[in-house]
């Protein structure tokens, strides 16, 4: 273990590896402080960047681009009051009240200050938690993997969007998309309807990038430049200084917020599909709830910037507690990476703290060095950022699509990759306008295939499949399942009768 | 208010009919995966599963137009509101009949053309007309096209397509 934890020290500690994660720190900030700009785009645009390096390198420039992204949606929050990601939605409501009454240099060193102790505190939990949930899940069979995966689907679909139908549907509709290609076990070719470009199936990342960053671009077009023009705000103006002893004391001296917002983040980003951007409204509301002044909320109350900050910092490490433990990404930021450390050869799954120490111990200790890189270009370059904001989109859209045409096609090397970008951004589109949540889809995709493999091995292992709901933890996790669509309903029925107003179906 | 309902009513209404689209996809293939050889070493054949999604995907959708019919009734669709969306998403539109047009020609032009086009010609649509901002969506579209090919080609090993015309 020693051995181990020392070969990812000193992978980690590397000049060149520090130097490569401090540009993907500072690209994390960038790209999620300017809005419209999400952390998966960042992050799925830095993959094909890390193809050449050696896995740990890779992994730890890529969890410096998510941890600088996690911090990043705190710019435009606090100086534009428009939220750079959904993750910092609930930093705009104290933050920016704070940078408008002349102190944006405070508001910010609290936000950046509030993600440092969120992602360390996350990194602790992580540490404890992943290793003991890794040899549990060793032991599991392919009737609780297969389990899980419904387990997490529905959990996806319940809480992601409006409609669990619509989340059940893009779910579903991405396991079948999964479905297009050879089969996971005998490799027969399904449903390519003699393409060629259909034959080796439907690369997970070419949906991601469609998805998500082709759709997401393409929305972003729906307001004109003129409107966007109209719509820019002046840049604040004031104490640029971010009084960091002052700004320390204020989250040190009252530890509960932080270890209470950060604790919300690392459970909500542990559950599938949730994230940053629920788990930030939730410590943003535990703690107006827990204080002694919930009035000064929404005026620029210092303990609402750290809890929102400090809850969706942590995320990141919530997020990696199923990834590393069971092989089951709970985000599309956990799926890249998933993807970034399948693409080196390595297996994700339980084996992998078994298999590959060295390199969960360099994800631990990356997580921690990001923190810190994060922080202090946050700080240095906090006035740099500022102009930043007022890149216009009319430069951004048609800039980082192309760079989705890189992403897509270094994955393979594959021309018809981009053709399939295109389509599945074309259907992408589609969706996000019809309110279909995306999350669903790009999990299901990424889930499809583990789950086909979980529940033809058990098949293969007895016909009996009643051995799903006889095995206490398979028979658990389904009944979670069923539970999770059970709440959503009920609170979705509970929503309308308070609201009075239908909505199309839940 | 009136128009926030027109626009709600015309989501809807778009929404009723993709249930009813992707049922009918969800049906072909299910119907289609009927027809993968089974496996004589395994239980469970390669349709199987995509049976149970797709026949899943399809049970869901009905469910959902059962559910917007019997709460909103038929689709209200009003073609006029429904046109009139589409014209306010010309920029989109255009946009993406460009980026189509861009991965499309990419094999013949290669990277470095067919991204400088592109971008000169995305940015060409939304810049405001000035001289100067031309002239910084050109060194925007030349640093971004060449930039990214040498980079990823002197540093990576990795070749962005190169153009088929050049021979």
């Amino acid at each position: 273990m020693i051995d181990a934890f020392l070969v990812a020290l000193n992978g980690v500690i590397e000049p060149y590896t520090l130097l490569l994660m401090a540009i993907g720190a500072l690209a994390g900030i960038v790209s999620a402080a300017i809005p419209g700009f999400t952390i998966t785009m960042a992050i799925v645009l830095t993959l094909p960047l890390t193809f050449a390096m050696p896995p740990l390198q890779g992994i730890a420039v890529m969890l410096s681009v998510y941890v600088g992204g996690l911090s990043g949606g705190l710019f435009s929050a606090a100086l534009l009051g428009i939220p750079g990601t959904p993750s910092s939605v609930a930093t705009t409501f104290d933050a920016f009240p704070m940078a408008r009454s002349g102190l944006p240099g405070k508001a910010l060193a609290l936000g950046l200050w509030s993600s440092f102790f969120g992602s360390l505190i996350s990194i602790v939990v992580l540490i404890l938690a992943a290793p003991p949930l890794a040899l549990l899940a060793v032991k599991l069979g392919p009737w609780e993997y297969f389990a899980l995966i419904v387990f997490a689907l529905t959990v996806i679909a319940s809480l992601v969007g409006d409609s669990l139908l619509r989340g059940l549907i893009a779910g579903l509709v991405g396991i079948g998309l999964a479905t297009v290609g050879p089969d996971p076990l005998m490799g027969r070719e399904r449903f390519t309807f003699g393409y060629e470009m259909l034959s080796a199936g439907i690369p997970f990342l070419v949906v991601l990038i469609g998805m998500y960053a082709v759709s997401q671009l393409l929305s972003e077009l729906e307001t004109s430049p003129k409107q966007q023009a109209q719509g820019s705000t002046s840049l604040i103006s004031g104490d640029m200084r971010p009084h960091n002893l002052e700004t320390l004391k204020a989250i040190v001296l009252r530890p509960v917020n932080v270890i209470r917002s950060s604790l919300i983040g690392v459970f909500i980003g542990a559950v599938p599909g949730a994230g940053s951007s629920i788990s930030n409204l939730l410590a943003y509301d535990q703690a107006k709830r827990s204080s002694s002044h919930p009035e000064n909320f929404g005026k620029g109350e210092p303990q609402g910037v750290i809890a929102s900050e400090s809850g969706n910092s942590s995320t990141a490490g919530g997020g990696l507690i199923p990834l590393i433990a069971l092989g089951i990404p709970g985000s599309a930021v956990d799926a890249v990476l998933m993807a970034a450390i399948m693409v080196h050869g390595i297996s994700i799954g339980p084996r992998l703290i078994l298999d590959n120490p060295e390199l969960v111990y360099g994800m631990f200790l990356s997580m921690a060095v990001a923190s810190v890189l994060m922080l202090c270009i946050g700080l240095l370059l906090m006035r740099a950022f500022l102009n930043l904001l007022n890149v216009p989109k009319y430069f951004i859209v048609p800039v980082v699509l192309s760079c989705c045409v890189i992403g897509a096609f270094t994955l393979n090397n594959r021309i018809t990759d981009l053709y399939l970008l295109a389509g599945v951004g074309v259907v992408g589109y589609l969706f996000k306008k019809l309110d279909y949540p995306l999350a669903p889809l790009v999990l299901g995709v990424v889930l499809g295939p583990i789950a086909e493999t979980n529940l033809r091995r058990a098949f293969q292992t007895s016909t009996d499949w009643t051995l799903f709901f006889t095995r206490p933890i398979s028979a658990a996790l389904l009944a979670l399942a069923v539970a999770s669509i059970v709440y959503s309903i009920v609170s979705y029925v509970r929503r309308s009768q308070q609201a009075g107003v239908p909505d199309s179906n839940s | 208010m009136q128009h926030v309902r027109v626009q709600h009513e015309l989501v809807s209404a778009l929404q009723t009919i993709s249930y009813g689209i992707i049922a009918a996809l969800a049906m072909f293939l299910f119907f289609r995966a009927g027809s993968l050889p089974t496996s004589r070493w395994e239980p469970m054949s390669a349709g199987a599963f995509p049976r149970i999604i797709f026949l899943s995907i399809s049970i869901l959708c009905l469910l959902a137009v059962a559910v917007d019919l019997f709460k909103q009734g038929w689709p209200k669709l009003s073609l006029s509101h429904a046109m009139h969306r589409l014209r306010r998403l010309k920029l989109v539109l255009l946009n993406l009949a460009l980026f189509i047009a861009y991965v499309v020609v990419m094999p013949w032009l290669g990277y470095i053309v067919s991204t400088f086009a592109y971008l000169l010609l995305a940015q060409a649509t939304m810049i405001p007309k000035r001289l100067t901002r031309m002239m910084v969506a050109v060194a925007v579209a030349l640093i971004f096209s060449a930039g990214p090919y040498y980079l990823f080609a002197d540093v990576f090993n990795i070749y962005l397509p190169r153009a088929r015309l050049a021979g």
